[in-house]
């Protein structure tokens, strides 16, 4: 089977801490893997090593086959990386950011279709030619959302997506989420929100002190299984 | 390239929101467009009176005509009459005063002893001297930097701390062509302005098209690249805004204003330069003492040097002109070697900042733009020297009347020697500077791209 995410015996230390001990993960289009664990148990770094954005102490990272290290600018066509806040240019309005992005991604659009990537997203038809500066965080979350679907990613990278948003705007994402899993892309998504995760997610991962100590198909859980499996490991 | 472009082109929206900048720019640009009219007007000023100086030449004849309506001694005329050695400003000065504040444009001189003449000089307010030129130079030298570490202090921190790095990051762009996007549209910014003012003043101070506009352009650009990669220096250790912002002021501080004065003191203390004041007083003694000393003694010895007029009868009177302004003469030749310790060791004092000005691009553009300007100190050390070689003529044209005895009449006046003298770029200076800042900027530049390979960005 192809993976279009896989992380092989991936290690990462930081000065004083080992953030991840030799994470093995593979994630095939169309998945949606969600990550739990505790702040510190090497969520993120496993997203930022996906990105690049650090290096691994051993192992590797691949998307779409190749090696992250190595690769760090062709990998990034694949990914599309939603953060827990998603921050844009404040004085440029949604479709310029969204513009810039997609642009910068190698995708230029007419204006009009800009426009629907945004409300498709979810954002409100006034907020587009509206500067950034004044959106709340989940208009911006939309945007982010927007960039990502804009780049036609293969693989989303979300940390912490819905955190701060209100129940409407998560329902709304996860609707989004699996909207574009039924597309083919593969999401890798660190979270706290076990339901949510047990919402979206096609196989849940449990994250320990920098090791992912099980990883079961939600299907096979219904949600209060997977809130009492997290606190076992968490215990 | 087409990454670059769409960055480049965001800078620009960037920068135009960010209207702190913009007014920056704009105080920039006023401020640069002030040094000009100040510098302009200036150099006008020293026009006007060096203008005016042949008519007061000409008034003192008319008078001199007056008081003397016949033929009349030589002596007379040459103790009355008093003529200018003038210093005319090369059109770039107005660019770069540099000295011609402090230094004067003219020389007042009659027959009389040369040296105490040489160093009255009109009175200045100190103050004004104190607060310096506010020139177009001063301007690009050191209020430039200052616009492209407002411009640069937050080059990538800004958006590493507004989270929006990350974002950007994710895309798949090098973070390389992220920075140098960010740099060259601030290069833009600075250089267009620079130049603008440059160009503006160019032409308000009508200089000629020469080989200099494209050193004064080549100065201007070499130090603002200086200062971008001091910038970029900055940013490649990856701290936050403030951090950067302190650094930077830490080092323009430090290369334009401790650097400078340190330097100053050490140069002043490594080669001390004898005090003019004590020249003038030795000179005004010796003079003085020669109204005592025996005339035979007086004359014996300038004939020693002049043996051409040794056959003029020996003096009996009690006063002659000719004893008169041989004593004169005397006195400049006792304090010559003093003279010459004191134009030397200036000039020595000059080569070794120029020497060290290395540590200091600052110095060494300030340098570099008066050595352009003809306003550094070799050109007024020329200056003294050709107001001396005029002084000489004065005497050659004087002393056949005054030892000839023949008497000097109304058309004499228009035969007398005039002096002229109009400042010349100090070439050699300023290539060495030229070079020296290339070196400055070879050296920040590779210090910078040494950081950002051991420092890869991180977005967070």
């Amino acid at each position: 089977m192809t993976y279009i995410l896989e992380a092989k015996e991936l290690r990462k230390q930081y000065a004083d801490k080992l953030a991840l001990r030799g994470l093995n993960l593979q994630i095939a289009p169309g998945e949606v893997f969600c990550l739990l664990g505790q702040n510190g148990a090497g969520k993120s770094t496993t997203i930022n090593l996906f990105l690049g954005f650090v290096q691994p102490t051993a192992g590797a990272a691949f998307v779409n086959g190749l090696e992250v290290a190595t690769n760090p600018i062709k990998i990034k066509e694949y990914l599309a990386y939603i953060p827990e806040q998603v921050m844009l240019y404040p004085h440029l309005t949604g479709l310029e950011n969204l513009a810039l992005f997609s642009s910068l991604a190698g995708y230029k659009y007419p204006q009009w279709e800009l426009v629907q990537y945004l409300t498709d997203a979810g954002l409100p038809a006034e907020a587009v030619q509206r500067r950034v500066g004044t959106y709340s965080k989940g208009m911006r979350q939309k945007v982010g959302i927007a960039i990502a679907v804009a780049k036609h990613a293969k693989v989303l990278l979300l940390d912490e997506p819905t955190s701060g948003l209100d129940p409407k705007a998560s329902n709304e994402f996860s609707e989004l989420l699996r909207r574009l899993s039924g597309q083919g892309t593969a999401v890798l998504m660190a979270t706290h929100d076990i339901f949510r995760a047990k919402e979206v997610g096609t196989r849940v991962g449990i994250m320990r002190e920098g090791e992912l100590v099980d990883v079961r198909p939600t299907a096979t859980l219904n949600a209060q299984e997977l809130e009492q499996l997290y606190l076992t490991f968490m215990n | 390239m087409h990454l670059f472009r769409i960055l480049f082109f965001y800078e620009w929206r960037h920068f135009r929101a960010a209207r702190g900048l913009v007014l920056l720019c704009c105080l920039l640009l006023a401020t640069g467009l002030y040094g000009i009219y100040y510098g302009t007007t200036e150099i006008e000023r020293q026009r006007q009176h060096l203008a005016n100086l042949p008519e007061l030449t000409r008034r003192n004849v008319d008078e001199l005509k007056v008081k003397f309506p016949g033929p009349a001694d030589a002596g007379d005329i040459g103790y009355y009459h008093s003529t200018f050695a003038m210093h005319h400003p090369d059109r770039w000065a107005a660019l770069s005063l540099g000295l011609r504040d402090v230094n004067p444009s003219y020389v007042k001189l009659r027959l009389l002893g040369l040296q105490n003449q040489l160093y009255a000089t009109d009175n200045t307010n100190p103050m004004k001297v104190l607060s310096g030129n506010f020139d177009l130079a001063f301007v690009l030298v050191y209020l430039l930097p200052l616009l492209i570490i407002a411009l640069c202090f937050n080059l990538l921190s800004s958006e590493r701390e507004e989270g929006i790095l990350v974002v950007l990051l994710a895309q798949p762009v090098r973070p390389a062509v992220v920075v140098g996007a960010k740099l060259a549209f601030r290069l833009v910014v600075v250089l267009g302005l620079a130049g603008l003012l440059s160009v503006v003043g160019m032409l308000w101070a009508q200089v000629p098209l020469d080989g200099r506009v494209i050193m004064w352009l080549s100065l201007t650009v070499l130090y603002c690249l200086f200062w971008f990669g001091v910038s970029l220096v900055v940013t490649a250790l990856q701290r936050p805004s403030a951090v950067n912002a302190v650094a930077l002021l830490g080092v323009w501080l430090l290369l334009v204003v401790l650097v400078p004065s340190l330097l100053n003191l050490s140069v002043a203390t490594a080669r001390p330069v004898p005090q003019g004041i004590a020249l003038t007083i030795k000179q005004r003694e010796e003079i003085h003492g020669g109204w005592d000393r025996p005339k035979t003694e007086t004359m014996n010895r300038f004939f020693a040097l002049y043996p051409q007029w040794r056959d003029t009868a020996t003096i009996r009177e009690r006063f002659v002109w000719r004893w008169y302004y041989a004593f004169q003469h005397l006195g400049d030749l006792a304090v010559a070697p003093q003279a010459a310790a004191y134009a030397h060791g200036l000039q020595q004092r000059y080569d070794l900042v120029e020497q060290l000005n290395l540590l200091s691009p600052a110095i060494n553009a300030q340098t570099s733009f008066n050595a352009l300007a003809g306003t550094d100190l070799p050109t007024h050390l020329q200056f003294q020297r050709s107001a001396t070689r005029f002084h000489d003529s004065l005497r050659a044209f004087y002393y056949p009347f005054l030892f000839g005895k023949v008497e000097f009449t109304h058309a004499d006046y228009a035969r007398e020697p005039t002096h002229s003298f109009t400042s010349q770029p100090e070439l050699p200076t300023l290539y060495r500077g030229l070079v020296k800042l290339l070196l400055s900027v070879a050296a920040v530049y590779g210090l910078g791209a040494v950081l950002w390979r051991v420092r890869p960005i991180i977005p967070r």
